[in-house]
C-alpha cells in the first residue's frame, strides 16, 4: 500500500465534495426557477482493493445526480390545470355578462319591462292623454333600448371570446414547437450521455403550460421525451415533430372561429385550411371543460348563446302579445279610428331586432276596444283595450321553460346567470385550491429548501477540508521518507 | 413533510388573498348596505327579491291608478252634490205650482226658473275631469247636448285596483238623467214616480202641464222629481260605495306594501352590527395572518451563518 493511494482517496474526496458544492450551487440558483427539481447526489464508495491482507476502500465516486420528481403529481398537475383555467375563463366572461343582469343594485330590462305595462296603465285611466300616449310610446323606446343594449353586451362577450382564440392556439403551437424542441434535445443529449435533468424539467414545464391552454394527455416514452394528444385523439407533439394549431374563419355570417390542426412534422406543413383537421367540437374536451380553448368555446358556444336565445324568447313572445292585442283595439287617429296597426315593427323580433312600428305614432296606440255600447270605431275616452294590454303583465305566456310571466321569465333568467356565475366561482376556488394543495405535494418533494441547501452545503465544505486536510498529512508524510533518504 | 421556502411563500399569497377576498366582500356589503350585490352572491335570494321588487312596483303602479280614480270619483260625486240641490229647488218650485190656480206672471216665472234649473243640470251632466267626461262614459266629446239629449255611452271607465280587480271611475250618464239609453218613459198617471226617471224628460213634460194648466200632469211631474231625488242619491250612494272600496284597496295595498318592504329589507339589507363584528373579527384574522408571514418569511439559516 502506498502513500499515493492515500492521495488519491483524498483527490477523489475533493472532486465528489466539489460536484456536490456544485450541485448544491446550482439548486441555490434555481431556487426560484419555476418548474425546477432539486438535484441531489448519489455518492458511492470506490472500488475495493485488497492490499496487505486486508480489504480497503479506494476512496469516492459521484454515481449519478439524481432529481427529486413524481411522475404521478405531474400529471395531475397537468390535469387539474386544465379544468381550473376552463373554469377560470368561463367565470371571467360570466363576472363581464353579470352587471347586465344586475337587476338586484340597478334597473335594467326587468324594470324596463314593468315601466312599459305601467305606463299601459296610466294610459287606461287617461285614454285619450297625450302626455300618457308620449309617456308610453318613451317607456317603450327605453325598453327596446335595453333589450338592444343588453344583446349588445352578450355579443360583444362572445365576439371577443371569439378573437381570443387565435392567440390561444398560437400559444399553444409556441410550446408545442418548444416541446418537440427539448423533445429533439433530450435524444441528443441522451446518446451523448450527458445529463438530462434539467430537460426534463423544462419538459414537465411545458407540458403545463400547454395543458393551461387546452385539454390534453401525455405520454412519457421510455427516451424521456414527451408525446402528447389534443382531447380529441389528435396528436400534438410527438417526439420531435409538433403540429400546428391555427384558427380559420368559419363560412357562417357574422364568421366564427374554427379551431385547425394541421400534421405532424419539424417543422409542420404549412396551414391548408381545406385538408387540415378541425378540431373546434373535440378541441375542449367534453362540455369544453378542459383549458383556456375549452373555457373561450362554451362561452362562445354555450353560454352566451344560452342567454341570448332567452332574452329573444322573451322579446318574441312581447312582440306577438302585444302586437295581437294592440291590433284588436282601436286609435284615437280619426275619424275614422284605425284599427288592425302593430305596436312592435312584426319583423322585430329578437332582442336585437326589437323596435316600434315605424308607422305607430301616439294617436295610433289602441286604447280603445269596441263594446256593445261603443261599437267600432271607438270613442276616445274608451280604455278597454289599454287594460287588456296591461293586463298581460301578469298573464302566463308558454315559454320554453314552462308558463309563466314575463316578469317571473325574467327573473328565472337573472337568477340562472346568477346561479352560473356562481358555480364557476365555486369551481374556480376549489381549483385554486387544489391547484395549490398540489403544488404544495410538489414543491415538498421536488422545490429547492434554501436551509437544506445551506446545510448540505456546510456538509460537504467540511468534507472538502478534511480531504484536504488528508493531502496535507499524506505530503508531511512524503517530506518524512524523503528526509529519511537526505 | 420537507416545507420550502417556496411552499411558505406560495401558502402565504394564497392565504393573504382568501383574507383579502373575505375583507372585500364584507366591506362592499357594508359599504352598500346590501347583502345581495349581484345574482351570483345568492342567485335564490336574487329571485326573491325580485319577486318583492315587482311586487312592491305593481302596488306602487295600482296606488297611482287608485288616486286617479279616486278624483275622478270625486269631481263626480261634487256633480251629483250639486244636481242634488237642483233637484230640491225644482222640486220647491213644483211644489208651489201644485194647485194649478197660479196667474199668467207667476207661471211665466216659474217656467222660466225650471228651464234655467234644467240647463244647469244638462251642464253639470258635460262635468270634466281633466279632459274625460265623468259621465259621458268612452265617449271624449260633451255627453248631453243644450236641449238634455244624451250622446256619450253607459260603459264604465275600469282602473285596475289590485290585479285582475277592476273599479268603475265615472257615472253613466244616461241612465242617471234620462233613466236609460233611449231615454225611459216619462212617468204619467199610475207610473208617475216610477222607476227609472227620465229626469230631463219629466222637467220638460212638468213645464209643460205648468204651461197648460194641467193640474194632474202637475201633480205627475211632482212625484216625478221625488224619484228623480231618489235617483241622484242613490247614484250618489253607488259612488260613495265606490270611493270606499278603493280607500279600502288603498289602506290594503299601504299595508301589503309595508310588509313586502320590510321582507326585502330583511333580506336584502345588512345587518349592521352583525356585519361590523365580523369585519374586526376579519381584520383582526388577516392582521395575524400578515404579521405571521412577515415573520416566517424572515425564517432563514443565512441569518445564523457567518
Amino acid at each position: 500500500m502506498a502513500i499515493s493511494t492515500l492521495m488519491d482517496i483524498a483527490s477523489s474526496a475533493l472532486n465528489a465534495q466539489q460536484v456536490a458544492l456544485n450541485v448544491t450551487g446550482e439548486n441555490i440558483a434555481n431556487v426560484n426557477t419555476a418548474g425546477y427539481s432539486r438535484q441531489q447526489v448519489v455518492m458511492a464508495t470506490g472500488p475495493v482493493t485488497t492490499s496487505n491482507g486486508y480489504t480497503l476502500g479506494n476512496g469516492v465516486a459521484v454515481q449519478s445526480v439524481q432529481r427529486s420528481y413524481d411522475a404521478m403529481l405531474q400529471q395531475q398537475l397537468v390535469s387539474t390545470n386544465s379544468s381550473y383555467q376552463g373554469n377560470l375563463t368561463a367565470q371571467t366572461a360570466l363576472q363581464q355578462i353579470q352587471p347586465s343582469f344586475n337587476e338586484v343594485a340597478t334597473n335594467g330590462l326587468g324594470t324596463a319591462v314593468d315601466n312599459f305595462f305601467g305606463a299601459w296603465q296610466d294610459l287606461s285611466t287617461n285614454p285619450q292623454g297625450t302626455a300618457e300616449r308620449q309617456a308610453l310610446l318613451s317607456s317603450t323606446q327605453v325598453m327596446t333600448d335595453t333589450f338592444h343594449q343588453m344583446n349588445a353586451s352578450l355579443t360583444s362577450v362572445a365576439s371577443s371570446a371569439d378573437s381570443s382564440l387565435t392567440g390561444i392556439s398560437s400559444e399553444v403551437t409556441g410550446n408545442a414547437k418548444s416541446l418537440a424542441l427539448v423533445n429533439a434535445q433530450i435524444i441528443d443529449t441522451q446518446a451523448a450521455g450527458g445529463s438530462t435533468n434539467e430537460l426534463l424539467d423544462q419538459r414537465d414545464l411545458l407540458l403545463q403550460n400547454i395543458a393551461k391552454d387546452v385539454g390534453i394527455s401525455s405520454t412519457v416514452q421510455s427516451d424521456g421525451t414527451a408525446t402528447v394528444t389534443l382531447a380529441g385523439g389528435q396528436q400534438l407533439v410527438s417526439g420531435a415533430k409538433y403540429a400546428t394549431l391555427y384558427t380559420n374563419p368559419s363560412a357562417a355570417v357574422p364568421p366564427t372561429n374554427n379551431i385547425m390542426l394541421t400534421a405532424l412534422g419539424a417543422p409542420p406543413p404549412a396551414t391548408a385550411p381545406g385538408t387540415d383537421t378541425n378540431v373546434s367540437a373535440t378541441v375542449g374536451g367534453t362540455g369544453n371543460s378542459l383549458g383556456k380553448l375549452g373555457g373561450t368555446l362554451q362561452i362562445r358556444d354555450t353560454i352566451v348563446p344560452g342567454y341570448l336565445s332567452k332574452l329573444d324568447e322573451m322579446a318574441s313572445k312581447l312582440v306577438a302579445t302585444v302586437n295581437a292585442q294592440q291590433s284588436a283595439g282601436y286609435g284615437i287617429d280619426g275619424p275614422p279610428a284605425t284599427t288592425g296597426n302593430n305596436f312592435f315593427a312584426p319583423a322585430g323580433v329578437t332582442s336585437a331586432t326589437i323596435a316600434l312600428d315605424p308607422s305607430l305614432t301616439a294617436a295610433k296606440i289602441a286604447a280603445a276596444f269596441p263594446t256593445a255600447t261603443d261599437p267600432a270605431p271607438t270613442s276616445a275616452g274608451n280604455n278597454g283595450n289599454a287594460l287588456k294590454v296591461a293586463a298581460i303583465q301578469q298573464q302566463n305566456n308558454a315559454f320554453s321553460t314552462g308558463n309563466d310571466s314575463f316578469d317571473g321569465f325574467y327573473t328565472s333568467l337573472v337568477s340562472a346567470v346568477g346561479t352560473d356565475t356562481q358555480g364557476a366561482q365555486n369551481a374556480t376556488t376549489l381549483g385554486a385550491a387544489h391547484l395549490q394543495q398540489l403544488g404544495s405535494l410538489r414543491d415538498s418533494n421536488s422545490a429547492v429548501s434554501l436551509n437544506e441547501e445551506l446545510t448540505n452545503m456546510t456538509k460537504y465544505q467540511l468534507a472538502f477540508q478534511g480531504a484536504s486536510k488528508v493531502i496535507n498529512i499524506a505530503t508531511t508524510m512524503v517530506d518524512a521518507i524523503l528526509g529519511m533518504i537526505q | 413533510m420537507r416545507i420550502t421556502s417556496g411552499m411558505t411563500a406560495d401558502a402565504a399569497v394564497y392565504n393573504l388573498n382568501q383574507g383579502q377576498n373575505a375583507l372585500n366582500t364584507l366591506q362592499e356589503q357594508i359599504s352598500s348596505g346590501s347583502v345581495v350585490n349581484q345574482p351570483s352572491d345568492d342567485p335564490l335570494s336574487t329571485r326573491q327579491l325580485l319577486n318583492l321588487q315587482q311586487q312592491i312596483n305593481a302596488g306602487k303602479q295600482t296606488t297611482s291608478n287608485i288616486t286617479k280614480g279616486t278624483l275622478a270619483l270625486n269631481v263626480a260625486n261634487t256633480a251629483l252634490g250639486s244636481m242634488m240641490d237642483i233637484m230640491n229647488q225644482i222640486k220647491s218650485a213644483a211644489a208651489t205650482m201644485i194647485s194649478g190656480a197660479n196667474d199668467a206672471g207667476t207661471i211665466a216665472n216659474v217656467t222660466s226658473n225650471l228651464s234655467q234649473l234644467k240647463s244647469q243640470l244638462v251642464d253639470l251632466g258635460n262635468t270634466k275631469n281633466g279632459n274625460q267626461y265623468v259621465f259621458g262614459g268612452f265617449k271624449n266629446g260633451q255627453p248631453f247636448d243644450a236641449a238634455g239629449n244624451f250622446t256619450g255611452t253607459n260603459d264604465p271607465l275600469n282602473v285596475e285596483i289590485t290585479s285582475g280587480s277592476q273599479v268603475s271611475t265615472n257615472v253613466a250618464g244616461g241612465n242617471l238623467l234620462r233613466g236609460g239609453t233611449p231615454p225611459a218613459a216619462v212617468g204619467s198617471g199610475a207610473t208617475a214616480g216610477g222607476s227609472p226617471v227620465d229626469i230631463l224628460g219629466s222637467i220638460d213634460a212638468l213645464i209643460t202641464a205648468i204651461t197648460t194648466k194641467n193640474s194632474a200632469g202637475i201633480q205627475d211631474g211632482v212625484k216625478n222629481m221625488a224619484a228623480a231625488g231618489d235617483q241622484i242619491t242613490g247614484a250618489q250612494s253607488d259612488v260613495a260605495g265606490r270611493l270606499s272600496r278603493l280607500n279600502n284597496a288603498q289602506s290594503m295595498i299601504t299595508n301589503n306594501q309595508n310588509t313586502l318592504e320590510s321582507a326585502y329589507s330583511d333580506m336584502q339589507n345588512v345587518d349592521l352590527a352583525k356585519a361590523g363584528v365580523e369585519l374586526s373579527q376579519q381584520t383582526t384574522a388577516f392582521n395575524a395572518s400578515l404579521a405571521a408571514t412577515a415573520k416566517i418569511t424572515q425564517l432563514s439559516l443565512l441569518n445564523y451563518m457567518t
